[in-house]
């Protein structure tokens, strides 16, 4: 392949399955169910929300997309009681205060020193305003967990979302000159608003199979022998049968699979479950409901 | 696979729209639109490509998510057979075809949801007289026509308190915003101008709640209200913990949090176990205390107790365990359905060792009384 050819790859997308190889080489292992979701947000500009269970990578979609597309991501992290000043934009009091002190004895006129120190000097750009001033390329903005902010912020975002501008009153409106991919995740630990959720393109990200599972810990555990992948794979599969409060995601497969070959295991056997107990199960009941189960059968 | 190859014009798109409008996806103009711009731009890519598009435009939650294939294959296979066999009608007449086809299968497939929602109907047009009638009504006394209007008027009006807490606390958080006192305090070495602007803190604390119901045999006719009573608050609160006792204790939230009620009710006749059993209120209390108690009680905790209070264990454990529970919590509620019977007085061993530390006991027979109590949270 050409220099030039080799350039133009990696910016056009062509289709579906150019996408899920790409993703594949970044190391996120895709099906074409969420290859198709990301290439329509690709294409139509329109924002992903994902659900799905915690671990199973919804965060980890967005940075992928991310590094294919070259861009920058920015993230906004929802928690409850999350307000339009730490997301959105904020003056800087201080900067203002001491700019009103400097100007003091200048000659300007009161318009004219309003209007400066209501300018972009003095804005404290957040992760929202942060994608919509974005100079030279889309960036990739996750709004993540969602779910846990409260309902006048989703409110607030429905507009940010169809129209992709941001009112600030002492400026002006600013509309995007670079329209962000915009991808949503929510744990489903709330309900989301219909006219949210009618915005967006959905995925819902289940757990693997096990051979996608299998496909994930080679991509991110090269070194791994292939049989201790493969049994820590199945006795994850079999916790997931288990009423656990919180069902391991992939990350706990990775994380088992991890301590497992750090511990220089070769074959997971009742002991070794044991010592990576923790990275299966992240509660006293979960552990207790599990060993109740029996490890040994589960392994079998 | 060639003959399989669905009919992508706009016309079907739209056409597949309505068909699963019909079947119960929430489904605007705006996304039918995005449907048939989406198939333009997958261009012509395979069946299951397709699917996989529309799916994520049409769909919005996870039961639309599951339910999208079965309607993708119902309608493209039933628009398959009828293209083949009327090929040479016009184009008008065979959609209408293909819908009439679609959705008669569809209604057998549904045929149950269908029934519900029919039902559902029925309910909306009662009227504000018996809406007022069947919130006061003893919830032990409900006619058995009558449970499934309550039931949705509970489940409307739990939401709408529900709501109204959570607002009430958004106001409230709002608040707090500069600190003008250490603002000023700090301003001083800067010759009084208030350079350095001191904030309040965001949330000062975030309110916990742990509901404690009581599903013992004498509590039988309440329970299955108030089970939803809790489901409700657990829906729209986040922290919310809510736990089942008669003779042992058993934590239900996490099969609570489930978005379908009746799958959240299947759910817990899995968990309970001695339901409709005996009570022994105190040494439940005490395994709570054991193995949650630390974990979950602080000052920022209401304590919930929904009981009849008809104890068959020893007084003198419940009043120790009650009044470990009091000194860590914030409130202590005991709730009790016998408190709307107008003969009743809590003079039952049990009751009478509990109400000392008890902050605020109170009736919960009816909807009306249960909705009271967003005045304590």
């Amino acid at each position: 392949m050409t220099a030039s050819a080799k350039a133009h790859d990696d910016r056009e997308i062509t289709d579906v399955d150019n996408l899920a190889q790409r993703f594949e080489r970044l190391g996120y292992v895709t099906d074409r169910a969420l290859a198709t979701a990301v290439y329509l947000v690709t294409k139509l500009r329109k924002p992903l929300l994902i659900e799905g269970h915690a671990g199973l990578g919804k965060t980890e979609v967005a940075k992928t997309l991310a590094a294919m597309l070259g861009t920058r991501l920015i993230r906004l992290q929802c928690y409850e009681g999350l307000d339009v000043n730490s997301a959105v934009y904020e003056w800087n009091y201080q900067k203002q205060l001491l700019a009103i002190k400097i100007e003091e004895r200048t000659e300007q006129t009161v318009e004219e020193k309003e209007k400066h120190i209501f300018s972009r000097e003095f804005l404290l750009e957040r992760p929202l305003l942060q994608s919509i001033l974005a100079k030279d390329a889309s960036p990739v903005l996750l709004i993540d967990e969602i779910d846990r902010a409260d309902e006048a912020f989703e409110a607030f975002l429905l507009e940010l979302l169809s129209d992709f501008q941001i009112t600030v009153p002492e400026m002006g409106t600013i509309k995007a000159k670079y329209v962000p991919y915009v991808i949503l995740t929510s744990n489903r630990t709330r309900e989301l608003s219909d006219a949210l959720k009618r915005r967006c393109f959905y995925h819902w990200i289940d757990y693997p199979s096990f051979e996608k599972e299998m496909k994930i810990v080679r991509a991110r555990l090269p070194g791994i022998a292939e049989e201790l992948g493969e049994q820590v794979v199945r006795f994850v599969h079999a916790v997931r049968q288990l009423d656990l409060i919180k069902p391991p995601g992939v990350t706990e497969t990775l994380d088992c699979a991890q301590s497992a070959m750090t511990l220089g295991k070769h074959r997971l056997d009742v002991q070794a479950v044991e010592e990576c107990l923790g990275c299966v199960v992240k509660s006293q009941e979960d552990s207790a409901r599990l060993k109740a189960a029996g490890i040994e059968k589960m392994l079998s | 696979m060639q003959h399989e190859e669905p009919d992508r014009s706009a016309a079907s798109i739209i056409e597949f729209c309505r068909f699963a409008r019909d079947n119960g996806l929430s489904i605007g103009v705006q996304q039918t639109l995005d449907a048939v711009e989406v198939a333009k731009t997958i261009g012509a890519a395979d069946r299951e490509e397709l699917a996989f598009a529309l799916r994520a435009v049409l769909t919005s939650s996870k039961e639309e998510w599951h339910r999208f294939n079965e309607l993708f294959e119902m309608f493209w296979s039933a628009s398959q057979r009828a293209q083949e066999s009327q090929s040479e009608e016009s184009k008008e007449a065979r959609f209408r075809t293909h819908r009439s086809q679609a959705s008669s299968r569809a209604l057998l497939a549904q045929s149950a949801n269908e029934a519900s929602s029919a039902n559902r109907e029925g309910k909306d047009v009662s009227g504000a007289s018996a809406q007022q009638r069947l919130q006061t009504v003893d919830l032990s006394d409900v006619p058995r026509d009558d449970l499934a209007a309550l039931e949705q008027i509970s489940a409307r009006l739990f939401r709408k308190m529900s709501l109204r807490i959570s607002r009430r606390r958004h106001i409230q958080n709002l608040a707090d915003r500069v600190d003008v006192r250490r603002t000023i305090r700090r301003s001083i070495p800067r010759g009084g101008d208030p350079i350095d602007l001191a904030f309040r803190g965001k949330k000062p604390r975030k309110q916990r709640l742990v509901i404690f119901l009581d599903v013992s045999g004498s509590m039988n006719s309440y329970s299955l209200f108030l089970v939803r009573f809790a489901y409700a608050l657990q829906k729209y609160f986040r922290n919310v913990h809510t736990f089942l006792f008669s003779t042992n204790v058993v934590e239900i939230s996490d099969v609570l949090r489930n978005r379908d009620l009746s799958a959240a009710l299947r759910g817990l006749s899995g968990r309970a176990a001695g339901w409709a059993g005996g009570t022994k209120i105190g040494e439940s209390l005490q395994e709570f205390n054991l193995r949650h108690g630390g974990k979950l009680l602080s000052r920022n905790t209401v304590f919930i107790i929904l009981s009849d209070g008809w104890d068959t264990g020893e007084p003198a454990e419940l009043a120790a365990e009650l009044r470990k529970i009091r000194r860590r919590v914030r409130k202590l509620i005991w709730l009790n359905p016998l408190l709307g019977l107008e003969e009743y007085t809590p003079v039952t061993r049990g009751m009478s060792a509990a109400l000392p530390y008890v902050n605020v006991f109170a009736a919960a027979h009816n909807l009306q009384s249960l909705l009271a109590v967003e005045r304590y949270l």
